[in-house]
């Protein structure tokens, strides 16, 4: 630059330059201006910048704080739904098993009513069940052992002379315990002749005695007592008498003595069945 | 449905009867009868059985006996038996589960008691 202004022609005068150096500074002068005022504009975008990032990232912060509120607060209404929902389920749950153990136990006290009805079925059945006095006997006696669970009993009758009560048949009693009752005296003769049964409910008629017997039933025919069966004691695993076990009573005071009667009279009739003419008058 | 065969053996018609009435609850179970031991190995060498009921005290060949049978026969060494006494011992009833029995009642017996024995042993719910 220098060489350049060297080349120059000599100047005429001193006002040009001067006009020049004063045009150059006002140049640099007004550069310089638009120098810090782009060097300001740009600083002041880089801030713009930068707080536009700032609030961008606020914005994202606060929206996710904002959604995640909302999220809590849903989650909140659905647990709180949960619960209810889960309470009521509970509820109803409480109440089906409530319903179900009632079934259940109404189904097990109609299956144990359809096993009592079974056993006095085929106790009825048995002793009907044969026309000879032996068998029937037998019978009883299996009634007694297989379906009260008597361990120790023995059947009386009642003698001709309706004095004594005669031991016909027993189980588990020694020859020289097994004596004839009077009727009037002793739960026997009690029984005998007030015609109703004596069951003791409050003892275990495993520890039954021949002076104490536990059950002593009358054996009715025709509305008329003829006997008694008692019970002396039953099987060590029958500590107490059931209702089945009275509803057997029942039944054996009520149709052993009629099974016993019926097969003796047949067996004296030498098991001859009555002819047509007996039953002539029959009809109504 | 499954259906399943129970043989009873008993020697009293009265017992048997009984426990036909008891068992004719559970739904398809198919009863046989046998009049004792000797008669319950019989109809086990000519059938399959689920199941056996038998008494223990039994004329010609008792229940303990038939156990011991059973348990020595291929066929039916592991079919469930319900043994049925009037003894009610302790010892009675180890004798006969420590023969093979699976279960133990006591006369006199109880239908309920009889079919709920019965369902558990086939795993009838």
């Amino acid at each position: 630059m220098s060489d350049n202004s060297e080349k120059r022609p000599p100047a005429s005068s001193e006002p040009p330059a001067n006009d020049l150096r004063r045009e150059k500074e006002q140049f640099l002068a007004t550069f310089g201006i638009g120098a810090r005022l782009s060097e300001e504009m740009i600083s002041e975008y880089e801030r713009v910048i930068s707080r536009l990032r700032y609030l961008e990232n606020e914005n994202a912060r606060l929206r996710s704080a904002v959604e995640a509120d909302v999220a809590v607060r849903e989650l909140l209404a659905k647990i709180e739904r949960l619960e209810r929902e889960k309470e009521e389920l509970v509820h109803r749950f409480r109440e089906v098993e409530a319903s179900s153990s009632g079934f259940s136990d109404r189904f097990q006290e109609i299956e144990a009513e359809l096993g009592n009805l079974a056993n006095l079925l085929v106790a009825s059945r048995q002793l009907h069940a044969s026309l000879s006095p032996r068998g029937v006997m037998r019978r009883v006696k299996e009634v007694l052992a297989q379906l009260v669970g008597a361990e120790r009993y023995a059947i009386y009758f009642v003698n001709r002379e309706g004095t004594e009560l005669v031991p016909i048949a027993s189980e588990g009693i020694a020859g020289n315990d097994l004596l004839n009752r009077p009727i009037h005296g002793g739960v026997l003769g009690e029984v005998f002749t007030s015609g109703r049964s004596i069951i003791l409910d409050d003892v275990d008629p495993s520890h039954g005695t021949l002076d104490g017997p536990p059950a002593v039933v009358p054996l009715i025919v025709d509305e008329k007592t003829v006997g008694v069966i008692a019970v002396y004691s039953t099987l060590a695993q029958k500590t107490r008498f059931d209702t089945v076990d009275y509803e057997l009573f029942n039944l054996l005071g009520s149709q052993a003595a009629w099974a016993i009667v019926s097969a003796t009279l047949f067996a004296a009739v030498d098991h001859r069945l009555p002819g047509l003419e007996a039953f002539v008058d029959l009809s109504v | 449905m499954a259906e399943y065969s129970c043989l009873i053996v008993e020697d009293s018609p009265m017992m048997r009867q009984l426990l036909v009435f008891a068992l004719a609850r559970v739904k398809n179970l198919r009863v046989t009868e046998a009049d004792d031991g000797v008669d319950g190995l019989r109809k086990l060498a000519s059938a399959r059985y689920d199941i056996i009921v038998t008494d223990i005290n039994m004329p010609i060949m008792d229940g303990l006996k038939l156990v011991k049978r059973v348990r020595s026969d291929p066929l039916h060494k592991d079919t469930p038996i319900v043994i049925i006494t009037t003894e009610g011992s302790q010892e009675d009833r180890q004798r006969a589960l420590q023969l093979g029995a699976n279960a133990y009642i006591t006369k006199p017996i109880q239908a309920p008691q009889v079919i709920a024995t019965v369902k558990e042993l086939l795993k009838i719910p």
